[in-house]
């Protein structure tokens, strides 16, 4: 692509980007006209977000036939998602994505296999929180490990009892800790991240960074 | 304006400028008897004393008129004659020893008196055929005057006599070069009167080179030398800054040697000489005496040139090879860089037999000469290597004979068993396993939390006080892997709202979400009294933050169609629902509960709706990780959250105080052991932490 | 004016100017950042990657294209941008997974513009960039597939994460892999730092490009938000002592 061709996709990307950002601030509405535009560039957003699933599920398809195809390593894995890839491509076409056909297979397969990984996470966080202090020994990492265990001391029945004595101030502390330390550290945190993504996404609207490429 | 050029400088003079303003050379010759002028004057250099008379251009007149006119008799043996046995004539006498590292050449400019004869005799004769452009002009001259037979005897008188008187005042101011010569005694200028009146050779710049075999210094005649006869005709006078000894008269002794002119003396070699003098000049009966002796050594050399054969150049012919002085000769290079390599004959020479040299002799041969190995004439000297040097140069041989030597591949990492990971899993496995055999054991379970979290009043109030007429609508918008967490803690608000009768309205942003409300408003609705639950899945919201700003501002506009829709209703008329007749925005819901595990989504529809919910409360309920961060918009002064439910604890506390059947708690006991272990393996990670730190602290 | 927020248009603006000018001072004003170990183990975990022959593995994350979340996946792509360059000519170049669709299109035509700028076009793969999975579980689920079949030896999460980031840290971790992790979910974040070898806490997924050096507009951002933080934490401070003076504004 020549040098003309990438500069109109940065200035399409520029203009629609500040359209709809000065939208937050300008009372767009009072404009009928600009109303209806923002309207309009956001709908069509919505409607590329679900072209782009759409993408993704035929690049998912395209990766998996290429594997089985050069049987590159893994391949009968590639293989067997490829065919229930298309089996439930057809019962959805087939039945409809409401039938009972495919809620049973959300049910039974994909609901339990989800809810396995999850607890699967459950897991590795309880060994990350074994090996932590082993693997680095400084203080941020005590502070971290302290502070789950005092959280968990305090969220609900454990090693003291909710009936006890105790349960109360570790009720309290575990409160403290969630409502006033980690919610200021996440606000802190949390204002940098949007500092990021304030700078992020004013380089991408000034057509700095091109992630829709150079051509 | 006419303008001289200064013969030894090439400076540009004023025409009336008797010396050189840059070097102070005379720049007209000086007449007999005239002063000399100028401070100082160049050493070697013919100066006045050659007897050039400050009217130069007279005498040029005078030979001319001689060679017009027959030139004057002369007997040269009686310029011999009168010069006595043992003694040096008188103008041998003036001669001048010469600075040893000074050679002179012949004098420029005009030529003297005594020259006329020569330049009488030569006229006539036709010049060389190869003028050597190294003769000095003054010899030219005699060529040319060869033919001149008239030397006027009177000018020369003249000339001589003026010359005496001229010496008289040189003696007293000697150019720079000749301060350490002495003149000659008296008695040889009083000789002098008689000499001949032929003129001695003035040589200029070579008369200052000393012949090779004499000594510097050595500039007289020995008397040898004047025993040999020594033509007074040419000795009428001496030479400026002259350092011969003398002429050689004795032609005969040292064969080729022309008289005190080292110059002209040919070396050993056969060299021609540098000067070549005519043997008719000779033949003329107006040559000088002592020129008449040098006519023999005249003819040998001449029979020398010719026995030097064709191959000698012509350059060579005519130059005789300058005699070095001492010092200079022993400057010359050594044997050493003269080749070693002796040409053969062309006779003997191959003939290049291939090549583009093909059928020519004397074509060097490679493979003899240039390609023969020889050792070197000049020893290699020997290398020195410093220890570092051997150390780097052996580290670089192995580095390079590990480049090709085989790696052996490395041992494949031996295959542990995450035995930890095993521990760890069976642990919880069992902590949450175990409580479903509390009973068979005795175990009562973990008992419920006596002090509840003050945010379950204010909620359970809140969804009190909704309208029943106006629906409720549920957001489900997590994944299915929190559906284990959510589900539960949902489905106290689900069950208080249904237990009120008010109708819900599902929506997600996720496309898993409608079957997950699907799901968990059919276990409702089977668990619940009556004709269950009245509750309408709007489907799958795409576009994400957009698009739920886009339903704050129109639902209807945002959501075309539905998710199972109950019979009697069709997916492209999904509004035409009675649960949705009178709902035409946001604010129009009783209640908007958000059910998600990402604090993202909850702060985005926190953030997104609050322009357009109006007096509807917006509930959150979340995972106990979300809540630290949607906290703040439940406890801000602005409330954008009206009310929160994190965690199991909390469901269990929601369904103890609105009545209902705690659902929560079948998984309470799970939930409690499960915690526990947890809090046990972090002790033990601690516990382990310690220890290794401690351990490794210990062995250092 | 009315309904126009000015405040808010103020900050817009004030981020503009500051990025121009820092922009345009470039190393005249010379700045220091601190150092994150995460990207200075990531130069040298590329490094022996293309050397030993193996691939590196950039994760986009789970998140919308259009998403609020979508800014973490943007520093991703910056950072793709360089490593791209960087393993163009490897034996294997990088791949590059997301959950979300047109995230996936975007790190494509990233890939290509990288390739194009190390002159190695003929290199580039459509499929590099792949989405793995429509939910983030089924997207950790394909990790450690991912991770043995590309024979992946640096594995770098910078994206929209939630709980799933964390799964698919302990992946890496499980397979002796170079982990380097970061989003913007404070969740995730949490989970990260204590599974991921080398996690990115806060801001720090938005200073990859000016600490792998990808171009002095990076640069000028991370001093911009330098710049803007100190404005933040004075204007927070200023009004603390306010309130705990009893003046209300």
């Amino acid at each position: 692509m020549k040098l003309g061709s990438y500069l109109i996709w940065a200035a399409v990307a520029a203009v629609s980007g500040l359209f709809v950002l000065l939208g937050y601030f300008i009372p767009v509405n009072l404009i009928p006209v600009a109303f209806q535009l923002r309207l309009l560039i956001m709908q069509w957003a919505v409607l590329l977000a679900a072209v782009g699933l759409f993408v993704g599920l035929a690049n998912i398809f395209l990766v998996h036939w290429t594997k089985v195809g050069e049987q590159s390593e893994g391949w009968p894995y590639s293989a067997i998602l490829l065919i229930f890839f298309l089996i439930t491509l057809m019962v959805g076409l087939v039945f409809g994505p409401d039938s009972e056909t495919v809620r049973l297979l959300f049910n039974y397969v994909q609901l339990p296999v989800e809810a396995t990984l999850s607890g699967i996470l459950a897991i590795s966080l309880a060994l990350a929180g074994f090996r932590i202090l082993s693997y680095r020994r400084d203080f941020i990492s005590v502070v971290f490990v302290g502070t789950a265990f005092f959280v968990l001391i305090g969220s609900g029945p454990g090693l003291i009892p909710n009936d006890g004595p105790g349960y109360e101030f570790f009720a309290g502390l575990r409160n403290w800790i969630a409502q006033v330390a980690a919610a200021g550290g996440a606000r802190g945190i949390l204002i940098g991240v949007a500092l990021g993504s304030v700078v992020t996404g004013l380089r991408v609207l000034l057509a700095i960074d091109r992630p829709y490429g150079d051509g | 304006m006419a303008e001289i050029r200064c013969p030894m400088c090439s400076a540009v003079n004023h025409a009336d400028a008797e010396e050189c303003v840059e070097c102070g050379a005379r720049l007209t010759p000086l007449i007999a008897g005239d002063e000399p002028t100028g401070e100082s004057r160049e050493s070697g250099l013919a100066a006045s004393a050659e007897g050039q008379t400050a009217e130069g251009e007279d005498w040029l007149a005078r030979i001319r008129r001689d060679a017009e006119s027959p030139p004057p008799e002369e007997e040269p043996e009686e310029a011999a004659e009168d010069i006595e046995p043992g003694e040096s004539p008188d103008w041998l006498g003036q001669l001048r020893q010469a600075d040893q590292a000074y050679e002179e050449g012949p004098p420029t400019g005009d030529q003297p008196d005594w020259m006329d004869e020569f330049v009488a005799a030569g006229d006539e004769e036709t010049p060389e055929a190869d003028q050597d452009e190294e003769v000095p002009e003054w010899l030219a001259r005699i060529r040319e005057r060869t033919q001149s037979k008239e030397i006027s005897t009177e000018i020369d008188d003249d000339w001589i006599s003026s010359l005496r008187d001229e010496e008289a005042q040189l003696s007293a101011e000697r150019p720079a070069g000749l301060e350490e010569l002495e003149p000659a005694p008296e008695e040889d200028q009083e000789e002098e009167a008689d000499l001949p009146q032929s003129a001695p050779l003035d040589l200029g710049a070579l008369s200052s080179v000393p012949p090779p075999d004499r000594p510097s210094g050595e500039w007289r005649l020995t008397d040898e030398e004047a025993e040999a006869g020594v033509d007074a005709e040419f000795a009428t006078g001496p030479p400026a800054d002259f350092s011969e000894e003398g002429f050689r008269e004795d032609a005969g002794e040292v064969q080729g040697e022309l008289p005190h002119v080292p110059a002209l003396i040919p070396e050993d070699t056969g060299e021609k000489p540098i000067i070549e003098i005519d043997e008719k000049v000779l033949d003329s009966a107006e040559l000088p005496g002592w020129l008449e002796q040098i006519k023999p050594a005249l003819a040998a050399m001449e029979e020398e040139e010719a026995a030097f054969g064709e191959d000698q150049e012509d350059d060579e012919d005519d130059l005789a090879p300058a005699t070095l002085p001492s010092w200079l000769e022993a400057m010359r290079p050594v044997d050493a860089f003269r080749p070693e390599i002796d040409l053969e004959p062309e006779d003997d020479q191959p003939v290049e037999s291939a090549g583009p040299l093909a059928g020519l002799r004397g074509v060097l041969m490679a493979e003899p000469i240039v390609a023969k190995p020889r050792t070197s004439s000049v020893s290699a000297s020997r290398l020195e290597v410093t220890e570092r040097q051997y150390a780097q140069a052996e580290l670089l041989q192995r580095l390079v004979e590990s480049e090709s030597r085989e790696v052996r591949a490395g041992p494949e990492k031996p295959f542990t068993l995450p035995i930890t990971r095993w521990i760890v899993t069976l642990v919880l496995v069992v902590a949450i396993l175990l409580p479903y055999g509390f009973e068979q054991f005795g175990f009562q379970g973990f008992a419920t939390p006596n002090v509840q979290s003050r945010d379950v009043a204010p909620l359970v109030s809140l969804v009190n006080n909704v309208p029943v007429e106006q629906p409720a609508l549920v957001v489900f918008d997590y994944t299915p892997g929190y559906s284990g967490e959510l589900d539960t803690v949902a489905r106290s608000v689900l069950v208080h709202l249904n237990n009120r009768n008010i109708p819900i309205v599902t929506l997600s942003t996720r496309v898993t979400g409608p079957p997950l409300a699907e799901r968990l408003m059919r276990a409702i609705s089977e668990e619940s009294a009556g004709d269950g639950i009245q509750y309408l899945h709007l489907g799958f919201l795409s576009g994400g933050p957009t698009a739920i700003q886009l339903f704050a501002v129109s639902p209807r506009d945002a959501i075309l169609t539905g998710f199972r829709l109950p019979e009697g209703l069709s997916r492209q008329n999904v509004w035409a629902s009675p649960i949705l007749q009178d709902v035409r925005r946001l604010s129009d819901f009783g209640v908007v509960v958000v059910i998600t595990a990402g604090t993202e989504t909850a702060r985005t529809w926190a953030e997104q709706t609050q322009p357009w919910i109006g007096e509807s409360p917006l509930v959150m309920v979340l995972s106990a990780g979300a809540e630290p961060l949607i906290r703040p918009y439940y406890e801000s002064l602005n409330q954008q959250v009206d009310g929160v439910l994190t965690g199991l604890p909390s469901a269990v506390a929601y369904q103890q105080n609105t009545g209902q059947q705690a659902a929560a708690l079948q998984s309470w006991d799970s939930f409690g052991s499960g915690l526990m272990m947890v809090e046990i393996i972090l002790l033990a990670g601690i516990g382990y932490g310690v220890s290794r730190w401690l351990l490794d602290r210990r062995s250092g | 004016m009315i309904g126009i927020n000015l405040l808010g248009l103020l900050v817009l603006v004030l981020f503009v100017v500051l990025l121009i000018v820092f922009i345009a001072i470039g190393d005249r004003w010379p700045v220091s950042f601190r150092k994150i170990r995460g990207y200075e183990a990531l130069l040298k975990a590329l490094e022996r990657a293309v050397e030993s022959g193996e691939r590196v593995h950039l994760s986009l994350g789970t998140g919308s294209l259009i998403g609020t979340d979508s800014a973490a996946a943007f520093a991703g792509l910056v950072v793709l941008t360089e490593i791209a360059k960087v393993t163009s000519l490897s034996d294997r170049p990088v791949v590059v997974s997301t959950g979300d669709g047109a995230m996936a299109i975007v790190a494509q035509d990233t890939l290509r513009s990288a390739y194009r700028e190390a002159g190695a076009l003929d290199r580039y793969e459509p499929i590099s960039a792949r989405m793995l999975g429509p939910t983030p579980f089924s997207y950790a689920a394909n990790i450690p597939i991912l991770l043995e079949s590309e024979r992946v030896s640096a594995n770098v999460l910078l994206g929209a994460f939630g709980a799933e980031g964390a799964l698919a840290a302990d992946f890496g971790e499980r397979k002796q892999t170079f982990v380097m992790a970061g989003t913007e979910d404070i969740q995730s974040q949490a989970l990260l730092y204590a599974v991921a070898e080398y996690p990115l806490i806060g801001e720090e997924v938005f200073a990859g490009g000016a600490y792998l050096d990808v171009s002095p507009a990076h640069r000028a951002s991370l001093r911009v938000q330098d710049t803007v933080r100190f404005i933040i934490v004075g204007g927070i401070l200023i009004g603390l002592l306010l309130n705990l003076l009893g003046i209300s504004l």
